[in-house]
């Protein structure tokens, strides 16, 4: 079974392989240039201030002359996209295309039970699936690294896209550490449950398309916030460093590297305020040199939500297993499918 | 003589439409069983449930004494070869014979590979690229390499052309005599079934019609001709099967199990074709006259 696996397989396979190798090369080609550069920035061993001026010219650098933003947008992006791939070719037509072309009437009367078939079809394939994006992860993380460690220090202050966010931003949270494996498991296992279902090939390749993109984008949006209650805090306008524009923190006091989850200014009265007040719209004067002084004057605070910097892997680890959880389901859903015989 | 295949009420339906009803049947191993039926009277339903592909939704169907697609030790002793035989277009013709070893422990590679070799299948040719019989033979080479103890054949030559239908039906006969199989085959033409079936069974909307050995069947069934007369009037003894009648003459289908004294009429020899023909439209009749009362009932 393992080699009648394998033999179907081997295409798939070795275009993954393939697909695997030149992302591996560009990024072996680009990376030691990309950790030069990042050498030559001084950021390791600033001290305040200075740290911005030296992040400001690493990233500028990256985002303006080189490469490197196109190769950091295409890995984001590679990374995304491996998942929905492989629940589309992978997924979608491993029992669909049995199904379509009448084969299972073959290898459902060899002398192994289906049961056993599916169970060695999708732990290979599933395990492939995971391997190949969380390779594609690591080798991103090694890779983008400097950029990483750059946008840890600018702290949301400067934005150079595409280096915007920090490691908690929706991109970068899903596509390094963990979850990649959790998704590939996801979206390859809802491919085959989909199959199993419409039990046609290409209705079922974009059904999971449909599903997965929108699950990919509903769990930034929507869960990953709620995972673990998130910490309130109020904060003076002064160490939220307050964007003015829409009057939103940029850090949290005291939690360097956290996640803000929602920020917005408050008055007074506990009342939240959506543009500057006013008063503090004119030019600036003795009493008030910034809008931030001025709004501070008349007892303006900064409302947080956040999640501390520590509770990165706790939430990795909860988002990975609800959907190794959900691929569980979903290949326990095709097992009892196929168990019913209605074929 | 025990059972290849034994249901007793068994149905199937798929959504609100069953396609098998109430069938409770028969069919001894050591046979080569013919199955046959107009289309729809259930005859793939059938050995779909009986290799497990189908599961019941009434009644209980056991083959060799198990249930059908129970586990490994079931799924080797049958071997299915599905109408159209299905391949994967993918896989040459030597990875087809690698699955089987790979997936069966009585694989006799022995067999397989003389089958090959003798049918003048090219092993690396990809299975898609074959022609409908050399993907017969490659589909019956898998299940009969298996070594099962029992053979399903689906419609397996509906889709060959005649000289092909030939080969395939002469290879099988020999691969059944080399190894003993029962074999049960179905198919909506009695004259593929008269080549190499020594049991027939006609099954007509999920009902068995007649059920026995060729011989048995050939010997009890007379075409009878006279001058006319009532059915009715008949002496017991006599099941008529099918009568027409023109003003003066009268034609019979009759199954006895005596010899036909009555010196009116004149005897003719029955062939199986006119004699399946006779249960298949006796079946129809009765359904069209079904009809006819609703009709008028409306």
């Amino acid at each position: 079974m393992i080699w009648l696996t394998w033999r179907q397989f081997r295409i798939q396979t070795l275009a993954a392989a393939a697909a695997l190798a030149a992302f591996a090369i560009l990024l072996a080609a680009t990376g030691p240039h990309l950790a030069s550069l990042y050498a030559a920035s001084a950021i390791t061993g600033c001290h305040g201030g200075t740290c911005l001026t030296a992040v400001s010219g690493f990233l500028s650098r990256l985002s303006v002359t080189s490469p490197y933003s196109l190769v950091y947008e295409l890995g984001i992006g590679l990374i995304l996209a491996a998942p929905a791939i492989i629940g589309i070719f992978w997924g979608a037509p491993l029992i669909a295309r049995e199904l379509e072309t009448r084969t299972f009437t073959l290898v459902w009367n060899q002398s192994i039970t289906r049961t056993r078939w599916l169970a060695v079809k999708l732990t290979l394939t599933g395990l492939a699936a995971m391997a190949v994006t969380e390779a594609l992860s690591l080798m991103f993380a090694w890779w983008a690294d400097p950029i990483a460690k750059a946008t840890g220090l600018s702290q949301g202050f400067l934005v150079f896209p595409p280096f915007t966010g920090g490691r908690f931003s929706s991109l970068i949270f899903t596509t390094h550490g963990i979850t990649p494996l959790g998704y590939a498991a996801f979206a390859f296992t809802l491919g085959t449950a989909t199959g199993a279902l419409i039990r046609r090939a290409v209705p079922a390749m974009a059904v999971t398309l449909a599903i997965f993109a929108a699950v990919q984008l509903a769990m930034p949006l929507w869960v990953r916030p709620h995972l673990i209650p998130p910490d309130h805090t109020v904060a003076t306008i002064e160490s939220a460093q307050l964007d003015f524009g829409n009057l939103t923190a940029t850090v949290v006091p005291g939690h360097q590297g956290a996640w803000i989850i929602t920020s917005a200014a408050i008055n007074a009265a506990g009342h939240p305020v959506s543009t500057l007040p006013a008063p503090c719209l004119g030019p600036p004067d003795a009493k008030a040199p910034n809008p931030g002084q001025c709004m501070e004057s008349r007892g303006y605070r900064e409302a947080i939500t956040y999640e501390p910097a520590s509770r990165y892997w706790p939430i990795q680890w909860i988002e990975t297993g609800i959907f190794l959880a959900l691929a569980l389901t979903l290949a326990g859903f095709c097992f009892w499918r196929l168990g019913r015989r209605r074929t | 003589m025990s059972a290849a295949i034994e249901t007793e009420g068994l149905g199937k339906r798929y959504r609100r439409q069953w396609a098998l009803t109430d069938c409770t049947l028969s069919i001894p191993a050591g046979h080569v069983v013919g199955l046959v039926g107009p289309n729809g009277a259930g005859k793939t339903t059938l050995l779909s449930l009986a290799v497990g592909l189908l599961a019941p939704d009434a009644g209980t169907i056991e083959v060799l004494g198990g249930m059908p697609g129970a586990g490994p030790t079931q799924l080797a002793r049958v071997g299915f070869l599905a109408q159209d035989s299905p391949v994967y277009a993918g896989l040459s013709v030597a990875d087809h014979l690698k699955l089987g070893a790979r997936l069966n422990p009585g694989w006799d590679e022995g067999l397989a590979r003389g089958r090959v070799d003798r049918l003048d299948l090219d092993p690396g040719q990809k299975a898609g690229t074959l022609s409908g019989g050399q993907r017969a033979q490659l589909a019956l080479t898998l299940a009969i390499a298996k070594r099962p103890e029992l053979l399903i054949l689906d419609e397996p030559v509906a889709s060959l052309d005649p000289l092909a239908r030939r080969e395939f039906l002469a290879d099988l006969m020999q691969a059944v005599a080399e190894q003993q199989l029962s074999v049960v085959l179905s198919s909506h033409l009695v004259a593929d079934l008269e080549r190499v079936c020594d049991y027939l069974i006609v099954l007509v909307g999920s009902r068995v019609r007649v059920a026995g050995p060729v011989d048995e069947l050939l010997a009890t069934h007379h075409l009878l001709s006279g001058p006319y007369r009532d059915p009715a009037t008949l002496p017991g003894g006599l099941k008529v099967i099918s009568a027409s009648h023109t003003d003066v003459q009268t034609t019979l289908l009759v199954r006895t199990s005596g010899g036909i004294l009555d010196p009116a009429w004149t005897v003719f020899q029955v062939g199986l074709e006119d004699l399946v023909l006779a249960y298949m439209s006796q079946a129809t009749g009765r359904r069209r006259r079904d009809n006819h009362h609703l009709e008028v009932r409306k």
